[in-house]
């Protein structure tokens, strides 16, 4: 059974949210329902054989989050947070390899996902950030079922403070109705408006010719973004309805001004993830040690790393790599852009400016889709 | 230190100090991006002596003028 589609998944759903709708008006903390539904969805959603590799892989990174928080009381070393980043992502890039992880495990993206939680949680506890872990709050971080698949990606501290925290029915009221009004909009984007554009234009493009390549760009670009976006809500108004606040994945990515823009409102919770957790940290390091004698290489470096990684991230493919360093480039050249150019910044404050910006943002954008669909390749 | 910050935060954005006023929102106005936020938080450190966990600071603790000097007094 795939999350959010077919009317099964919905039914077991409706039947899931009625109990978290229920304990949510009568001022009830969710957090012991939440992990009884998740249990319950994730044996719904698995088949046997791949129930223990989820298992497996689950015990695996917990025992890495586990080592690392008692190693990380009592020592500092940097390399020592690496190693444990390296242990937490190899599964990752061993399923990447060698595909035995990614068949039939949640959605396509499932064990990236997956990943990113892990990941993050051996990077704060490095940071001191994490003060205490939590064996209930941690396994529910990583396996809340609403985002299991395909994210948003949420925040372990963020995550914990939802729900731990002690909601009122009428303050339950608000994050119902916004839930329900997310998961319809969502339903709407992904299993209808989606459907449509696949359905009367993008299978039916021919595959070849210079035209052909064009209209599938637009095509894939709106397919691709219906499809995802209409997930996403879903994926946030099922968690919002079970007393969490996930975070949100799209803010109106097409009217992006730039390509800075555009990663502040498409998959915000990935763009700011390798942001926080690899750009940053980065941008921070070379200008401390003074790496650069142009310090504004710090950034450029950065952003062909960042994006790089995240094309990796995608998978091993040619197409997914190209993209994430189209994407790094365009970054690049954003903030040459904004660096040679003083008044830049002042145009693209102006309203007047955003059209033609815009429409040359959603060309950019629309051709990096095309690489990522692997059309060209 | 307003002034001080005023003249960081003008020259690690471009923008003119007069610019940076006390209601604005950095990021909301494109006075900051994320290279600017690490730039300006390791500038902050050499110019005031202080060292700041830039793992630990979020953009909503520091988007407004009032804020950043309320994060640099109590570091």
């Amino acid at each position: 059974m795939i999350p959010y589609e077919g009317l099964l998944f919905f039914y077991i759903l409706a039947a899931v949210l009625v109990v978290s709708a229920v304990l949510g008006f009568l001022g009830k903390n969710q957090k012991y329902w939440g992990i009884i539904a998740t249990l319950f969805m994730l044996s719904a959603i698995f088949d046997r054989g791949h129930e223990w590799l989820l298992i497996g892989f689950i015990a695996f990174e917990l025992i890495v989050l586990y080592a690392y928080f008692v190693i990380r009381k009592k020592s500092k070393n940097c390399l020592l947070c690496w190693l444990f980043v390296f242990l937490s992502i190899a599964p990752l890039v061993l399923s990447k390899l060698s595909g035995i992880l990614t068949e039939n495990v949640i959605g396509f993206l499932g064990i990236s996902y997956l990943t990113f939680k892990s990941v993050q949680i051996v990077i704060e506890t490095y940071d001191g950030l994490i003060e205490k872990l939590s064996f209930i709050d941690t396994l529910y971080f990583i396996v809340f079922f609403p985002t299991i698949s395909s994210g948003p990606i949420d925040r372990y501290r963020r995550f914990v403070g939802d729900i731990n925290a002690e909601i009122s029915g009428e303050q339950y009221s608000d994050l119902f109705k916004k839930g329900v009004w997310k998961l319809m909009t969502g339903v709407f984007y992904g299993l209808v408006i989606s459907n449509l554009i696949n359905t009367l234009w993008l299978s039916k493009i021919p595959e070849s010719g210079l035209f052909n390549h064009w209209q599938y760009m637009y095509a894939y670009t709106f397919y691709l973004f219906f499809n995802f976006a209409g997930y996403s809500r879903m994926a946030i108004g099922t968690g919002y309805i079970m007393g969490v606040k996930v975070p949100e994945n799209f803010d109106m990515p097409f009217i992006s001004k730039d390509m800075k823009d555009f990663w502040s409102r498409w998959h915000i919770s990935l763009s700011t993830w390798f942001r926080d957790y690899i750009y940053t940290r980065f941008a921070a390091v070379s200008l401390r040690k003074k790496w650069f004698k142009n310090i504004y290489m710090g950034s450029y470096i950065g952003y062909i790393i960042t994006m790089t990684v995240m094309g990796f991230w995608h998978g091993f493919e040619l197409h997914y790599i190209v993209y994430g360093i189209y994407h790094g480039l365009l970054m690049c050249a954003n903030d040459v852009i904004e660096h040679k150019w003083k008044g830049y910044k002042k145009i693209r404050r102006k309203d007047k400016a955003w059209p033609v910006m815009a429409l040359i943002t959603f060309h950019l954008i629309s051709f990096g889709m095309l690489i990522f669909s692997g059309r060209l390749f | 230190m307003k002034e001080t910050l005023q003249e960081l935060i003008a020259d690690v954005s471009g923008f003119d100090p007069e610019d940076i006023t006390d209601d604005i929102d950095f990021f909301e106005e494109g006075i900051l991006d994320s290279f600017g936020v690490v730039h300006l938080l390791v500038k902050i450190e050499e110019t005031f002596g202080k060292k700041i966990n830039i793992a630990e600071i979020v953009r909503d603790d520091i988007n407004t003028m009032d804020k950043l000097i309320a994060m640099v007094e109590n570091v």
